[in-house]
């Protein structure tokens, strides 16, 4: 391993050498900022080596990990989204008198496994970062035992989470018994398509990475975990983990020749239908917030998988820019609705925060209710977002490979998914008087919000208006 | 740089209006009032009376926007545009006056939005580049959304989520068909493009431009709109304050009809004339439905809206004539459409001031305490069922006597739907300003004189002088002919036939000059 080589992977160091001394940080002494301060520290370390090695030619580390271009700017969103969870765990965990190192511990864990994850091109690096991942969030999502869903959710997701692991494992295994080899470029042979073995090794594969994707049909845990799991760390599964998978979906995807595939290609179709359709129907019912934001997960994991869709070599450039930049959006969007969530929730002290106790946020909170606007809009993908920029990606990819029934999809879709993004937009906005008949624990007039808070909801929400008006700011970092 | 200017005048106005509503109550329809009006007198300065003349879609704005897909920020104008822009900022300023008293709460943020809407409309007739068409499109409904959602009466959500998701279903179909024809472009001069003028270039076979002209067809038939896509606009129309129906009913429907002119006739003329049938249908189905259902409402509102339903009809059967004269008739009945619905949806919108309600049966015998608004309803009425001498009148007869040549039967048919109107106008006047006297309300104040007289005035002057709007409209059409003569159809006898009547166009309305 040359030192090229070594620079190539530095974030990962960076985190991996932090994790270590964080350790012994809390050895050395117990303090809620000086642990958040440091994971903080440790982040913006990552992020700094991040931009600095970006753009880069491919670099190839060992067998396990490959370096290049589009993993990096993957890896700039995860640590982006790393940073903004670091600062609103604070604030989450400011109502407990205890230390939480632990949590920021696990965080960083899972920082490390998704940043793993994004430059791994070998199946024995995506099991390691996977289960890093998984691992550590399981903890995260039954952090706090005496909450109302805390150990149910923690439960679900772990016993579903390593049912899938075990079911990649073994299509893993599967592709190894075929092919002799557990590299992404190795593996790949058209030859092998006709063995059924291999076939049902991808699928397999698959299979593991739909869950954490919470694609139907593996999306039941989905809403019950966004809703039990703390308000930081459903924050955390829906932006890093997502990204992650998502990125090292498609680099295994791209890397083979399985997207000729036809059967393979049904299976994807079938299921980006499935999500965007159960998802979004889903969705329409839910009246807590954290729920909604579950399904509607769903509903945009598969309106990605629409790029998995091609048909030749040439498309693959287009399809990574179409995807980091749809996927940029969803977190940023995501980031946004969560950091509200959790500014939002201090006041009645419970997690649980329904539609209705936004009535008439936009009179009395205007900037806050403009910030969830802002979110919604991009999530639905309207004009002047990052969302509609990110949907008009889709769309014309979609449109070059011919995909008509899953555009159909997509806009059946989206008309469904807009009823109940309207629906919470509408009860902002409902008067001041109305709100009577709202619970008494819907009163969120005097939030406690610290000027970071502010800045913070100010700039994601400048981000994806600004973007979504000229997307050549991001898209310029996606053709470079 | 006009359209520029006057675009983003108007969202600052709006944002001013919001930002300082606060400290003096009456400051923001006040300040909306005035800079509306200063932009109307501006607009119509700069592009009437300048020697520049805008026969053809000319571009006057035009620089990168989005270089990853090769989107331009490109604006232009032609007469059509003009037209319809002018009576977009001349309805603004009705809508600012009938909201007057009505909006108490948020005020500042109505106008805002009120302003904001009026600019994403104006955008959209003015958009060359078909990316920024849609950007516009979509920009207008937040707003529109908005108003009806905040400030609407009691079924408002419903109505707002109504109209949001049906316009937006459409327009995302349309959405489709523009990143197709930026791909059909790429495939055949290496990029994309989503420039307008570049689109005419196109050679595109027939099954593929007709599924394309099939999305941008869709898109507009909603906001038209046309049966079998016309329900949203019940609700959205009732359910909206006044100024929201008089912004939706006399704007909002014509960029549907501006749509079909730019966009389904000009880029696929071949594809449209084999549509034609179906369309042509859909607005003679569109006329009398819409004229039955306006027949059968018990609410004011609800009637005024199916009754645009009905006008809309005829504007889809004269587009789809593919005569010069039933072009003419269409525009004509966009702009008379435009200000005696907008009228209509006043008187409503004053009624309900008055008695709060829109229910009919709770109307009656107005005319006792109130003849100079009873006057005007009726002059209103009238113009509704096409008496002549009233703006509507010349639209809708040139519409039927265009399309007569063409298609007779489905011109008798829709014939019928003016009787229908004269049935549905004074059964709306006779209910609520005949009859029994069941309430005593004030008569028209100096504020409600001044809107109602305005929009007659128009209403008036370019149904005895139409000419001043006609002169504009009847050089587009040649460039269309032309147009559709370069594309080579093999449907020789049509273009003839245009031409032929364009000839004739003078004639047949009474013009002397040439151009």
């Amino acid at each position: 391993m040359n030192s090229a080589q070594l620079i190539a992977i530095a974030p990962q160091l960076i985190l991996s050498f932090g994790i270590v001394l964080s350790l012994l940080l809390i050895a050395w002494q117990r303090s809620k900022w000086l642990i958040q301060g440091f994971t903080f520290f440790i982040f913006v370390l990552a992020l700094i080596a991040t931009l600095d090695l970006y753009p880069i030619d491919n670099i190839q580390v060992t067998v396990l990990l490959l370096v290049d271009s589009y993993s990096l700017v993957a890896l700039v969103l995860i640590l982006i989204s790393a940073l903004t969870i670091t600062v609103f765990s604070g604030f989450y965990l400011a109502k407990y008198t205890e230390v939480h190192d632990e949590f920021y511990l696990l965080l960083q864990l899972v920082i490390l496994g998704a940043a793993i994850l994004v430059i791994s091109d070998h199946f024995a690096s995506v099991f390691l970062g996977f289960e890093l991942l998984s691992m550590a969030l399981v903890g995260m999502v039954g952090y706090f035992r005496e909450s109302d869903h805390g150990l149910e959710s923690a439960f679900k997701y772990l016993i579903l989470s390593a049912t899938a692991s075990s079911f990649m494992l073994l299509g893993i295994a599967f592709i190894y018994g075929t092919t002799g080899s557990l590299s992404f470029a190795m593996a790949s042979n058209a030859n092998h398509l006709i063995d059924h073995l291999y076939l049902a090794g991808i699928i397999l594969f698959l299979l593991g990475l739909c869950f954490k994707l919470s694609l139907v049909p593996f999306h039941y845990w989905t809403p019950d975990v966004y809703q039990g799991a703390p308000t930081p760390v459903t924050m955390l599964l829906a932006t890093v983990s997502k990204v992650a998978i998502f990125t090292v979906l498609i680099k295994y995807w791209f890397s083979q020749v399985n997207y000729g595939d036809e059967s393979l290609t049904e299976i994807i179709s079938l299921i980006a239908i499935l999500s965007m359709l159960v998802g979004n129907v889903m969705a329409l019912r839910q009246n807590n917030i954290k729920r909604l934001l579950g399904y509607s997960s769903i509903a945009h994991m598969g309106y990605l998988l629409i790029i998995l869709l091609i048909t030749s070599t040439q498309n693959i450039t287009f399809a990574w820019q179409a995807a980091l930049f749809y996927l940029a959006a969803y977190l940023l969007a995501s980031l946004l609705i969560f950091m509200v969530l959790i500014v939002s929730h201090r006041k009645n002290n419970s997690d649980q925060i329904e539609i209705v106790h936004w009535r008439g946020m936009f009179w009395h909170q205007p900037w806050l209710a403009m910030a969830v606007i802002i979110s919604l809009l991009s999530f639905a993908g309207i004009p002047l977002t990052m969302g509609f920029i990110g949907k008009f990606y889709l769309l014309v990819q979609a449109t070059q490979q011919q995909l008509w029934l899953l555009i159909a999809t997509l806009i059946t879709g989206s008309g469904i998914a807009l009823y109940y993004y309207l629906r919470i937009i509408f009860v902002l906005f409902a008067q001041h008087q109305e709100q009577s008949i709202a619970p008494q624990h819907g009163d969120i007039d005097n939030i406690f919000q610290p000027v970071i808070a502010r800045v913070t909801i100010a700039i994601f929400s400048g981000a994806i208006i600004v973007i979504g008006i000229f997307p050549d700011v991001y898209a310029y970092f996606l053709s470079a | 740089m006009i359209i520029i200017f006057i675009i983003i005048a108007l969202l600052l106005a709006g944002a001013i209006a919001w930002f300082f509503d606060n400290e003096k109550n009456n400051f923001a329809r006040w300040f909306s009032l005035i800079s509306l009006a200063s932009l109307l007198l501006f607009f119509i300065y700069d592009t009437l009376f300048v020697a520049q003349t805008f026969t053809t879609f000319t571009p006057l704005v035009r620089f990168a926007w989005i270089k990853t897909f090769n989107i331009e920020f490109a604006l232009a104008l032609d007469n059509l545009s003009i037209i319809l822009v002018i009576l977009t900022l001349f309805l603004a300023l009705i809508c600012v006056l009938v909201s007057w008293h009505e909006i108490k709460t948020k005020i500042g943020f109505y106008y805002f939005n009120l302003l904001a809407a009026i600019a994403g409309i104006i955008g959209v007739f003015t958009a060359i580049d078909m990316f920024l068409f849609f950007f516009f499109w979509e920009i207008m409904l937040l707003p529109m959304t908005a108003i009806i959602a905040i400030w609407g009466h009691e079924q408002r959500h419903f109505a707002a989520i109504k109209f949001f998701i049906f316009t937006q279903i459409s327009s995302l179909i349309m959405l489709i068909a523009i990143i197709a024809m930026a791909y059909l472009y790429q495939q055949q001069f290496g990029q994309l493009s989503f420039y307008y003028h570049d689109w005419q270039k196109l050679t595109l076979d027939s099954s593929m431009s007709f599924y394309l002209m099939l999305g941008f067809f869709i898109a507009f038939a909603v906001k038209l709109p046309s049966v079998p896509f016309h329900s949203w606009l019940p609700d959205a129309h009732t359910q909206a304050p006044t100024a929201g129906s008089v912004l939706l009913a006399g704007v909002l429907l014509k960029t549907g009809a501006y749509g079909l002119i730019r966009f389904v006739i000009l880029l696929f003329p071949q594809a449209s004339q084999e549509f034609a049938p179906v369309a042509i249908t859909l607005g003679v189905v569109s006329v009398l439905y819409g004229a039955k259902m306006a027949f059968a409402q018990q609410d004011f509102k609800r009637l005024v809206a199916y009754s645009s339903i009905s006008h809309m009809g005829f504007v889809m059967l004269a587009l789809f004539a593919f005569n010069a004269v039933a072009y003419q008739g269409a525009v004509l009945t966009m702009v008379a459409h435009g200000l005696s619905s907008a009228a209509m949806f006043s008187m409503a919108g004053m009624i309900y001031s008055r008695i709060h309600t829109r229910s009919l049966a709770q109307m009656g015998g107005f005319w006792q305490s109130a003849p100079r608004m009873g006057g005007f309803a009726l002059a209103f009425a009238a113009a509704a069922f096409g008496l002549p001498g009233l703006a509507n009148f010349v639209g809708e007869f040139l519409s039927l006597a265009g399309s007569f040549s063409a298609h007779p039967i489905a011109v008798m048919f829709a014939a019928l739907g003016l009787i229908g109107s004269a049935i549905y106008g004074m059964y709306l006047f006779q209910n609520s300003f005949q009859g029994p006297i069941k309430h005593t309300i004030a008569d028209f104040s100096k504020r409600e004189t001044l809107v109602a007289a305005s929009l007659l005035f128009l209403l008036v002057f370019i149904g005895l002088f139409p000419n001043t709007v006609l002169q504009k409209i009847r050089i587009e059409q040649k460039i269309s002919v032309q147009k559709a003569s370069e594309q080579k159809i093999s449907q020789q006898f049509v273009v003839q036939n245009i031409n032929k009547l364009v000839m004739a166009t003078p004639a047949t309305i009474g013009r002397k000059d040439n151009e």
